[in-house]
């Protein structure tokens, strides 16, 4: 009797204690950080397979600083999923949602559960010799044909329809549909719009790695210009003008930096400027900083 | 020249796989000797030998004349390096696949020629005959190159920098076509008549060997990811991961259905021993089409279609051939507190874990033409579906030794004290620490097993494990949990940062420091080298790390390899992601990953269950069941490795 209530004693306090320790550690340490749970349902684009949290690529890095800010700013988690959704398309999303396709993560797991289920609670039941009820035996073998062809009628079904998904796919996509150059360029404009000036110029530099286009060249000038790196901003715009000898904005950019590294050749540069778009918006501005 | 004879054996092969179906089909329907049969499998399997000899020496000779060597040999290669080039990229690869399978074949032919054996040798000769078409006439690495390349770009650079290439794919592929027997025998059992019947104690040992060398090969190819890759971890729900583990699910499964002789349990036996070899096939097309996109598939090729076709022919004849059935024998109900209880339900459990990473790995292919987007499944679905099921399994794997009483109430007995332990480490580590809900139910349900293991009747002694007839499943089971325990324990304490030094300046994580000494960069052979020295100290000692980036132009590619001190207690991780162009500074990645050695322990452990199952399973038959003719019992001739 009394080692009766000692062994229920003792399993009383290790439930509880089990259940205090298991409430406790239901957030774990690690996840707390509100930025690092955001980013792990979101995938990296520029990436094969690998979420926010893991990547190490630049375009990761960014997104995660843009997390950081809205998270700082008191968004939720389910708003800053719903921006990047908007901005980059449902690609962004480290698991489709739940709906449409995506919900085959869910119902194809749960059917074979039932299905494995049903089928091994039927191996549990006792099996009578099917000749002791010569009456039940065809309506018992009709009732199970059905199922097994319908089974093995979807399982070919699976295999028809990733046959047809592979058809689409020829030839073979090795890059992912997100395309990291847009996602980049997109991430620029945005830090700039915050006016993390630094943070754009690499985001620039990533998309100019795959796409070396004289408007996104000028854009990082602009953006190293504002990012006080006049030498890099210059060097950014001769390339510009290497290609395009009257580029408006090239010479803009190059004289602004000038004015910095080399202010002895700026004002011709800017002069060159006024010659080549007296109508530009920036003119009436450079033409006050000429005059003074 | 090497070409040619190369081609040679390949038509050689598609001949003689043919035939070898057509001489074992005659065996089976006319009962014809057996001895023609046996000569064409041994032949198809002295056509794949050629077939890898002649790439070999040519990989070795340097004969940039042959395509494959042109697109992965190179001079620089090291000798071990060029050898495992032959499985570095797919052309090579497959005829490794073709050496393996048409082993199997050669081996499981050597048997008393029943029924059962012919009908079986049919299927796996077919199966053979479609992997010789496929690499003679889609992926023959064999083509000529004109005009001949002075020097070829070697492999994958990855798959340069461990060990670990020389046998990860070999025992991978060991275990991905042992299943082609049990599949095979599954099928032939309904057309073999009377032979028939037997067909599950030929094929367990079979399955046993494939199940072995595949978890060798997982967890072999976990530790390459974890020492060559430089991401730290050791599996990313990869397509590629995933098709390896898919069969492995089913095969545990099988091996488990099939205890006791499978009784009761017959379609269960032959559906999973189906789904294990079509599983492989339709690994082999995600992961050979370029269907899927992943970090280490195979690139585009032409294979797609052939592959799909074959998986598809395949599926069908599983479903024609062992679907309708006559109704199983009489039988008594399963009681609930018993050992096919438990097994029923690991059964029911694996087959929907398979469908979890089946579903996610395929979900891509079905949703982009349905959506016009591709979707993508990270690890967090399978964290949120496959985890929770498999700490589910480990609970179950503590049962066996309870269960070996037949009553209710002594059941619930032997499981007072495993239940105990596990509670109190749920508790212990609960409160100590906050590792989240299913790392602490891994740790919980591990105690479970261990404890359970550990105090059964007869086990603790060295003497009793060996009376035991259990051995090897306890011997598995306890794998299994020390697996779990590395998985959960590096998966929630790993402390990671991440910061750009100069030279001089320090790195902490946690008590571990390390000091960038210096950063050296040099270029043999076109390839630039970055070497990263950095004094790592804790705890009062210190070592030198040096870890490595290396970049290889001829396959623009960057490879991080990291500098790793293995300890029982934790792995200290250190990589170097990126250096200055001046060499006065460098970005570090420093990790502690602790108990990540008892997820390669328990995969040792596991491989050696699997061996010791294995021997266990041969001398008892040799012991119990000498055969009628007086010879050894086929089984035992086959499966010795």
């Amino acid at each position: 009797m009394i080692r009766r209530a000692g062994v229920a004693l003792t399993l009383v306090a290790l439930l509880a204690a089990a259940a205090a320790g298991l409430f406790r550690s239901a957030v774990p340490a690690g996840r707390a950080d509100p930025v690092a749970a955001v980013a792990a349902g979101l995938r990296c684009p520029a990436c094969q397979g690998e979420s926010l949290v893991d990547s190490r690529s630049p375009i990761a890095v960014s997104m995660r600083q843009v997390i950081a800010d809205q998270t700082a700013q008191g968004r939720s988690p389910d708003e800053i999923r719903r921006w990047f959704v908007a901005r980059y398309g449902e690609e962004v999303l480290a698991q489709p949602p739940a709906r449409g396709p995506g919900l085959l993560l869910w119902v194809v797991p749960a059917l074979a559960l039932l299905g494995a289920g049903a089928a091994a609670a039927r191996t549990m039941r006792a099996r009578r010799p099917a000749r002791v009820s010569p009456a039940d035996r065809p309506t018992r073998r009709r009732s199970r044909r059905p199922v097994w062809w319908l089974a093995a009628a979807g399982l070919v079904a699976l295999v028809v329809a990733v046959a047809v998904a592979a058809d689409r796919l020829a030839p073979p996509t090795v890059t992912p549909r997100t395309d990291p150059t847009a996602v980049a360029l997109k991430l620029a404009y945005d830090l700039e719009g915050q006016q993390r000036y630094d943070a754009a110029a690499q985001m620039y530099r990533e998309a100019l790695r795959d796409r070396p286009d004289d408007g996104v060249r000028l854009r990082l000038a602009f953006a190293l210009l504002r990012a006080a790196d006049a030498a890099g901003a210059e060097q950014a715009a001769g390339q510009v003008l290497d290609h395009a000898p009257e580029s408006p904005d090239g010479l803009l950019v190059l004289g602004l930096a000038q004015r910095i590294t080399r202010p002895t050749v700026a004002s011709a540069t800017l002069r060159r400027f006024l010659a080549v778009a007296p109508a530009h918006p920036a003119a009436p501005e450079i033409r006050r900083l000429l005059g003074s | 020249m090497l070409g040619d004879l190369g081609t040679a054996g390949l038509v050689a092969g598609l001949l003689a796989a043919p035939l070898a179906a057509l001489l074992w089909l005659r065996v089976a329907l006319a009962g014809a000797p057996a001895r023609p049969a046996r000569l064409a499998s041994v032949g198809a399997l002295l056509a794949a030998v050629t077939a890898c000899a002649v790439l070999e020496a040519a990989l070795l000779g340097h004969d940039f004349s042959v395509r494959f060597v042109a697109e992965n040999g190179g001079r620089h290669v090291p000798l071990y390096y060029a050898v495992t080039s032959l499985w570095s990229a797919m052309d090579g690869s497959l005829l490794l696949w073709l050496l393996v399978l048409a082993g199997y074949g050669a081996l499981f032919a050597r048997g008393r020629p029943d029924r059962l054996r012919a009908c079986a040798m049919v299927v796996i000769s077919v199966v053979t005959t479609f992997f010789f078409a496929l690499s003679t006439f889609a992926a023959n690495p064999f083509r000529a190159v004109h005009p001949v390349p002075p020097d070829g770009p070697g492999p994958n650079p990855l798959l340069q920098e461990h060990a670990a290439m020389g046998v990860h794919p070999p025992l991978l592929y060991a275990g991905y076509l042992g299943m082609v027997v049990p599949f095979a025998l599954a099928l032939a059992a309904p057309l073999a008549g009377p032979d028939g019947r037997d067909w599950l104690r030929l094929a367990r040992p079979w399955a046993l060997v494939a199940w072995t060398t595949l978890t060798a090969g997982i967890v072999l190819g976990a530790w390459w990811s974890y020492a060559v890759l430089g991401w730290g971890g050791y599996w990313a729900w990869d397509p590629v991961e995933n098709a390896s583990l898919l069969p492995w699910l089913t095969t545990t499964a099988l091996l488990h259905t099939s205890l006791g002789g499978g009784r009761g349990r017959e379609r269960w036996n032959s559906v999973l021993a189906c789904a294990g070899f079509l599983l492989v096939l339709l690994g082999t097309f995600l992961t050979r089409s370029g269907a899927v996109a992943s970090v280490h598939a195979f690139t585009e090729s032409p294979l797609g279609p052939l592959l799909l076709g074959f998986v598809l022919l395949a599926v069908l004849a599983t479903t024609v051939l062992t679907g309708p059935r006559q109704p199983p024998p009489a039988r008594p109900g399963v009681p609930l507190w018993s050992r096919p209880t438990a097994v029923l339900v690991n059964t029911v459990l694996l087959v929907t874990v398979a469908a979890v990473v089946l579903i996610g790995t395929v979900l891509p292919l079905i949703a982009e033409p349905v959506t016009g987007t591709r979707a993508s499944v990270g690890p967090g679905y399978y964290h949120r579906t496959a985890v929770p099921l498999a700490v589910v399994v480990l609970l179950l794997a503590g049962l066996p030794p309870a269960l070996r009483v037949r009553d209710r109430a002594g059941v619930l007995r032997r499981l007072a004290l495993p239940g105990a332990a596990a509670l109190a480490t749920v508790a212990a580590v609960g409160l100590l620490s906050r590792p989240g809900a299913a790392a602490l139910t891994a740790f919980g349900a591990a105690a479970f097993v261990l404890t359970g293991l550990l105090t059964a009747p007869g086990v603790p002694t060295t003497a009793g494990l060996r009376r035991s007839r259990r051995r090897a499943a306890t011997l598995g089971h306890a794998g299994l949990a020390l697996l779990a325990v590395g998985v959960a324990a590096s998966a929630t304490y790993a402390r990671v940062d991440e910061r750009t030094l100069r030279v001089g300046e320090t790195i902490r994580v946690g008590d571990v420091a390390a000091r960038l000494e210096s950063v050296q960069r040099a270029a043999p052979g076109g390839r630039m080298t970055v070497r990263a020295r950095l004094v790592v100290s804790s705890g009062g000692h210190s070592h030198l790390a040096a870890p490595v980036l290396r970049y290889d132009p001829a396959r623009d590619m960057a490879v991080t390899v990291p500098a790793i001190d293995a300890g029982t207690r934790r792995d200290v991780y250190l990589t170097l992601l990126a250096v200055a162009a001046d060499g006065g500074s460098a970005s570090v990645r420093l990790a502690v990953n602790p108990l990540v050695g008892l997820i390669w322990a328990g995969g040792a452990v596991g491989t050696a269950a699997g061996l010791l199952a294995l021997s266990d399973t041969v001398r008892a038959r040799r012991v119990r069941r000498p055969h009628p003719t007086g010879r050894r019992v086929p089984v035992a001739a086959g499966a010795s490795p």
